[in-house]
């Protein structure tokens, strides 16, 4: 019982921050794009007057795509691979995110869970290889579309994944040899640990040149700007999803956040420290579990202090019976309930005192915000480049691909190795 | 429960493999194959050797295939460029018969081999770690020489691949 419902959380947990975040990312992506462009981005879209800074319109999105008429041009006449295409790179993105460690192993009473949707002991390899399972859904897809701009973005996306798969798995390579394990689950436990007794060791301080290396493939493995040339709007119209329309087109749209999702997770993971908060290692988070709770409900109330402050200067109406205003009223009611329920919680947990499990169990919930909190930045960042940079060009992109990538992560892979062995660290 | 799994697998594996060789179309065939290796894939994970699993998708599926595909698509192979078969399931269905003395003779060999237990290796067998301690440890010498090799075959693709310098 206790184990079933363990790894039900998991999964439920899995599947918030890969499907449950697409809505959130594409909101994001939108309003930063704005924001970058000195513009507002989609923030009118309301439910009776709660717009929510315009988080609404990402549900007013997916259900326009999923009420659209479900239209198949004539012209196509392989109807099975067009239509399986958008699933196969839905499914593996989905299951790249199943791998990912949210919290340290949880201990409830004698039994001991991993805190990952599927408890695998060889999460990295699996991550690759449904990472480059995906780009068949783009290829099949360009190809059954029989239009010569999808097949060129086919051709493009798998060029590629050729290209850039080598260097994502080498520069992994120099990581796998500083954490001496493949374990996910272990490379996080690694990077709890202090270096000089007060650096953090967190992945990207040991292997900043991995750390880049493998940002830039998870960039190209994604297909994210700057090495969006799959679909290269300017140049082959939408690329390989050309012909796609409605929920077709809104799989692989989904696909693409969740596999960026599902990036930004692993690379938080290999070189952000996971869900270690800094300098608070598992076992210095349990030891000091209590003045946690403290610090959080002192900087809770703050923080939603000026909060609200925030909305009520930035969400008020001149007219009185704008309905925009109750919003802001509703938020802050929400906000006040909120605070009370989590303040009133905490405290009783300092005043009655926490079991071993107890402790383990909020542990593990404070991991996991720290691991959304991350994960959250590192989303951002793939936003913001999408936004700052201008797309490769084909010939660019390979040269980057092949004459730079390629032989930077070699010599990384031979100089870690030197110094590992050299100093036997 | 596993005997389902492997027949599932099995299935799969060998639909793959006659869909590579009976499809026309040459795409059609690259993605039988890669329905077999997956499957294959899925028959080294059920007898315990996980790395050999996931190197088999990374490897051969991600990356071999991918080529593969890459370069029947580059060629954009159409319907009308492909030869005529018209009697072709008669001679895959004729071939298949033939072959019944050279599979029974086969069959027969497997019979005379020496009865050994068929049980899934348990423990460790299989895991990254071990798989890679024997590897480095037992056979060093055979794994360097094959990479050489792959080396060999990279280099001789280099300079197949290189224009001629023009000379003068």
């Amino acid at each position: 019982m206790l184990s079933v419902s363990v790894v039900s959380i998991n999964i439920l947990i899995a599947l918030l921050f890969s499907l449950g975040a697409a809505p959130i990312l594409v909101w994001i992506e939108r309003r930063v794009a704005g924001f970058i462009q000195d513009r507002l981005g989609p923030n009118r879209c309301n439910i009776k007057g709660i717009r929510l800074g315009g988080l609404i319109q990402s549900f007013a999105d997916m259900l326009k795509l999923v009420f659209k008429e479900d239209y198949k041009p004539s012209s196509i006449k392989e109807g099975f691979l067009f239509s399986l295409s958008p699933v196969i790179v839905f499914v593996c993105s989905y299951l790249t995110f199943l791998v990912i460690p949210f919290a340290d192993d949880l201990h409830i009473g004698s039994e001991t869970f991993m805190m990952q949707a599927l408890p695998l002991e060889f999460g990295l390899l699996w991550f690759l290889a449904f990472a480059g399972l995906s780009v068949y859904g783009i290829i099949i897809g360009g190809w059954a579309s029989n239009n010569k701009y999808s097949l060129l973005g086919a051709i493009r996306a798998a060029a590629q994944v050729i290209s850039y798969e080598a260097s994502m798995g080498l520069s992994l390579v120099s990581v796998l040899i500083i954490y001496g394990t493949i374990n996910l689950g272990n490379m996080v436990d690694y990077q709890g640990q202090l270096l000089f007794g007060f650096i953090p060791a967190w992945g990207i301080v040991l292997q900043p040149v991995a750390a880049l290396l493998f940002v830039v493939t998870a960039f190209a493995e994604t297909n994210r700007t700057p090495f969006d040339i799959a679909e290269g709007e300017s140049e082959i119209v939408g690329g390989f999803h050309t012909e796609y329309s409605a929920m077709r087109f809104g799989l692989f749209f989904v696909g693409e956040y969740v596999a960026m999702s599902a990036s930004s997770a692993l690379i938080v993971t290999l070189f952000l420290g996971g869900y270690h908060i800094p300098w608070l290692n598992t076992a210095a988070l349990q030891a000091h579990v209590n003045v946690i709770f403290v610090a959080i409900m002192i900087l809770l109330p703050f923080g939603s202090y000026y909060f609200a402050r925030w909305i009520t200067k930035n969400n008020r109406w001149p007219q009185v019976g704008d309905i925009r205003n109750k919003e802001a009223a509703w938020l802050k009611k929400i906000l006040l309930i909120v605070n009370i329920l989590v303040v009133t919680l905490l405290g009783s947990f300092l005043l009655f005192g926490l079991s071993d499990d107890g402790v383990n169990i909020s542990v593990a919930a404070l991991q996991i915000i720290t691991f959304a909190f991350k994960l959250l930045l590192v989303n951002f960042f793939f936003v913001w480049v999408r936004w700052t940079l201008p797309r490769f060009r084909y010939d660019q992109l390979q040269d980057l691909g092949w004459k730079v990538l390629l032989p930077l992560a070699l010599a990384n892979i031979f100089f870690t190795a030197l110094f590992v062995v050299g100093f036997g660290v | 429960m596993i005997d389902i799994i492997f027949f599932t697998l099995a299935i799969f594996t060998l639909a793959g493999g006659i869909g590579t060789i009976s499809f026309s179309q040459p795409i059609y065939s690259a993605m039988s194959l890669i329905v077999s290796i997956i499957a294959m894939a899925g028959i080294f994970a059920l007898l315990s050797a996980p790395f050999l699993f996931l190197v088999q998708i990374i490897i051969y599926a991600g990356a071999i295939i991918t080529l593969l595909v890459f370069i029947i698509m580059f060629l954009n192979v159409k319907n009308e460029h492909l030869p005529k078969e018209e009697n072709k399931n008669i001679h895959l269905t004729l071939s298949a018969f033939l072959l019944i003395p050279l599979v029974l003779v086969s069959l027969k060999a497997f019979n005379t081999l020496p009865l050994k237990s068929m049980e899934i290796m348990s423990g460790d067998f299989g895991s990254i770690k071990l798989f890679g301690m024997t590897l480095f440890q037992g056979w060093l010498v055979p794994f360097e020489l094959i990479s050489i090799l792959l080396l060999c075959a990279l280099i001789g693709a280099v300079v197949y691949a290189r224009k001629e310098d023009k000379i003068g």
